[in-house]
């Protein structure tokens, strides 16, 4: 009989280690565990909707299930008592259930309406099922942050309608973005511009928006190749001019509180020359993630973790992904991690003295799984529903997308 | 005829696709699939037909798996007169500048190091309507074909 491998979350780091594990032994049963009706994580809420290109290594996920034998149980949330289950059934259970919750700045004023967070704008952007409203932001955004992700919404939101066609974003992001009459956004780093966390490419795609001008101030100088790429990659900006849209890079402020009554009215910091206040309708913070409240206990875990570095957490439990190293890296580190784990999970399963486990009969005939098909059913609604310049218009509530998933209909090719 | 077919990537399209090619071509010929990470300048035979598909990163850069072979190719100065190969590109328009540029070089690297190119390099792209096998399988049966018949070797 063969070995039992759960994993818990279908993001990425799920689906290259279920890939990789497949890939050496094909005889091995995995399965993919996730809290959303719909696999793939962070590759379907996180990255941009204009990008659809990164988007594409779902082709090579949709191929565990559909021709490796890998099986999708969607809308199962694991917790503590749920994971001594999994472990207690399958010879292994890896933990890849990312890390979603928003990075505080830790300054006053930060729970001021009007303060927003970037992760609960992008999950209200991209139609994440457990999303907020979307909010107001104003005329005038301060956007703290010099990472990709504040990249990618300073994109979003400076772009105009028709800068959006291909995407998926959907249609009430779309009308939001439409009424949104945002003037000014100040891109604020802690650090100096060569040491920004950003790639220079998402950068210099900035450049390609039609409806901005772009100020960038003091972005300083470096002997370091990679800090000078970025550096390079802003000074091209200041070509882009004309627009409505002010954007304003800053660099090496740090904020101090967020100021207003009753709401953001002011971002202060402190910078080389002193402080400095910047007059804002809405503050926006892309600083970074966090494990936050979640029924895995998840810094535990990781912090008591028998070798952390390699991923495995206790003899039989592993860990991977942004769950196990923190909130750094992109699709292609997740991919080596899992590689690596993958290699370290086979050699523990070849000297495992103890009989095969069970494995998916602990899942099978649980109530209100989502399994792979039930997902091919909520994709074709997707597909079929996009608009003319729309890829896909993805289902934005649990309850329609388990309609759908448990509709006896066959799926619409 | 022997192939090997070398593939360069970060995210796994380019793996996925050099499998799929291998699976399409098996049936004719002796097929092996090389990540570029475990291959050495120093493995190349002039008696092999070397398919290679390669994404682009960074700004029109070679992947990360395919960043050590190059490295290898220019400190050891290799010499690879008599190799011929094919190179297939992975990319995505919406990098416009450096659209492919990591297949691009690629190619610029085997033929500055004396390496024959066969057929012309065919790029896919991310942000298009085409799936990535749609235009490689036709491309890799026709550099195969020609490759035969410039190798000498029936198929
Ligand atoms: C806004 C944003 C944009 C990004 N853009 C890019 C980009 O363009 N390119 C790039 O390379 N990287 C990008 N990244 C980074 C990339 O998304 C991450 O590196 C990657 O998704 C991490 O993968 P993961 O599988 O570890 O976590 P995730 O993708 O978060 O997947 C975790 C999965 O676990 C599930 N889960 C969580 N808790 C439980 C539970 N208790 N039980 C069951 N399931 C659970 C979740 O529903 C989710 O599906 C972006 C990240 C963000 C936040
Ligand atoms: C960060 C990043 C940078 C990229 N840079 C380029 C580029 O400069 N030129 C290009 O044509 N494609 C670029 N691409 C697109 C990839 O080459 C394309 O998505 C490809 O299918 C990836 O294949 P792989 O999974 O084999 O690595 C980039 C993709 C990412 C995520």
């Amino acid at each position: 009989m063969s070995r039992a491998v759960a994993i818990v979350g279908a993001g990425p780091s799920g689906c290259y280690l279920a890939q990789a594990l497949l890939k050496a032994e094909p005889d091995l049963a995995v399965d993919l565990i996730d809290r959303l009706p719909v696999p793939y994580g962070l590759v379907r809420y996180g990255v941009a909707p204009d990008h659809q290109g990164t988007k594409a290594v779902i082709r090579q996920f949709a191929r565990l299930f559909e021709r490796q034998g890998a099986q999708f149980f969607g809308n199962l949330a694991v917790d503590g008592p749920l994971l001594d289950e999994l472990r207690a059934n399958y010879d292994a259970v890896v933990l890849a259930a990312g890390l979603s919750a928003d990075r505080a700045l830790g300054i006053p004023g930060e729970d001021l309406p009007g303060v927003v967070r970037a992760g609960a704008l992008t999950r209200a952007l991209y139609d994440h099922p457990d999303a907020d409203a979307l909010p107001d932001l104003g005329r005038r955004v301060v956007l703290m942050g010099n990472g990709n992700v504040a990249i990618d919404l300073l994109r979003l939101l400076a772009k105009s309608p028709d800068e959006l066609a291909g995407s998926d974003l959907g249609l009430a992001a779309t009308d939001w973005l439409a009424t949104q009459e945002i003037e000014d956004i100040t891109i604020v780093g802690r650090s100096p511009a060569a040491a920004a966390k950003f790639d220079a490419v998402m950068v210099k795609e900035l450049g390609k928006l039609s409806g901005v001008t772009i100020e960038v101030v003091d972005a300083g100088e470096t002997t370091d190749p990679e800090g000078a790429k970025k550096i390079e990659a802003l000074a091209g900006l200041s070509a882009t001019q004309g627009g409505s849209t002010h954007i304003t890079f800053r660099f090496g402020l740090t904020p101090i509180a967020a100021e207003g009554d009753g709401r953001v009215e002011a971002v202060r910091f402190s910078g080389p020359s002193g402080e400095e206040t910047i007059v804002a309708d809405s503050l926006l913070t892309a600083i970074g993630f966090e494990a936050g409240v979640e029924p895995l206990n998840r810094d535990r875990l990781i912090t008591s973790a028998a070798e952390a570095g390699a991923g495995l957490i206790a003899p039989g439990l592993y860990a991977t992904g942004w769950f196990r190293r923190g909130p750094r890296g992109t699709i292609p580190e997740n991919r080596a991690d899992a590689q690596a784990l993958a290699t370290r999970i086979l050699a523990d399963l070849a000297v495992l003295p103890d009989a095969p486990k069970p494995g998916r009969a602990v899942l099978t005939g649980r109530a209100g799984i989502v399994t792979y098909e039930g997902w091919q059913k909520i994709d074709a609604a997707e597909t079929a529903a996009a608009s003319a310049d729309r890829c896909r218009r993805k289902i934005a509530t649990r309850a329609e997308m388990l309609a759908l998933a448990t509709a006896t209909k066959e799926p619409v090719e | 005829m022997m192939i090997t077919i070398l593939y360069g990537t970060e995210t796994g399209n380019a793996e996925m696709l050099a499998e799929d090619i291998a699976a399409e071509l098996e049936a004719d010929h002796e097929v092996t699939v090389t990540n570029l990470s475990d291959f050495a300048p120093t493995d190349f035979d002039a008696g092999t037909f070397y398919l290679m598909v390669c994404s682009t990163y960074g700004d029109g850069e070679l992947p990360a798996s395919a960043q050590p072979f190059a490295e290898a190719m220019a400190a050891a100065g290799a010499q690879l007169l008599g190799v011929h190969f094919a190179a297939f590109g992975l990319g995505d328009s919406e990098y416009d500048d450096t659209f492919n540029g990591g297949s691009q070089r690629l190619v610029d690297l085997m033929v500055t190091h004396g390496a024959t190119q066969i057929g012309a390099r065919v790029i896919h792209d991310a942000s298009g309507p085409d799936m990535a096998e749609d235009l490689a399988f036709p491309w890799a049966s026709e550099v195969v074909a020609l490759a035969c018949e410039t190798m000498g070797e029936a198929a």
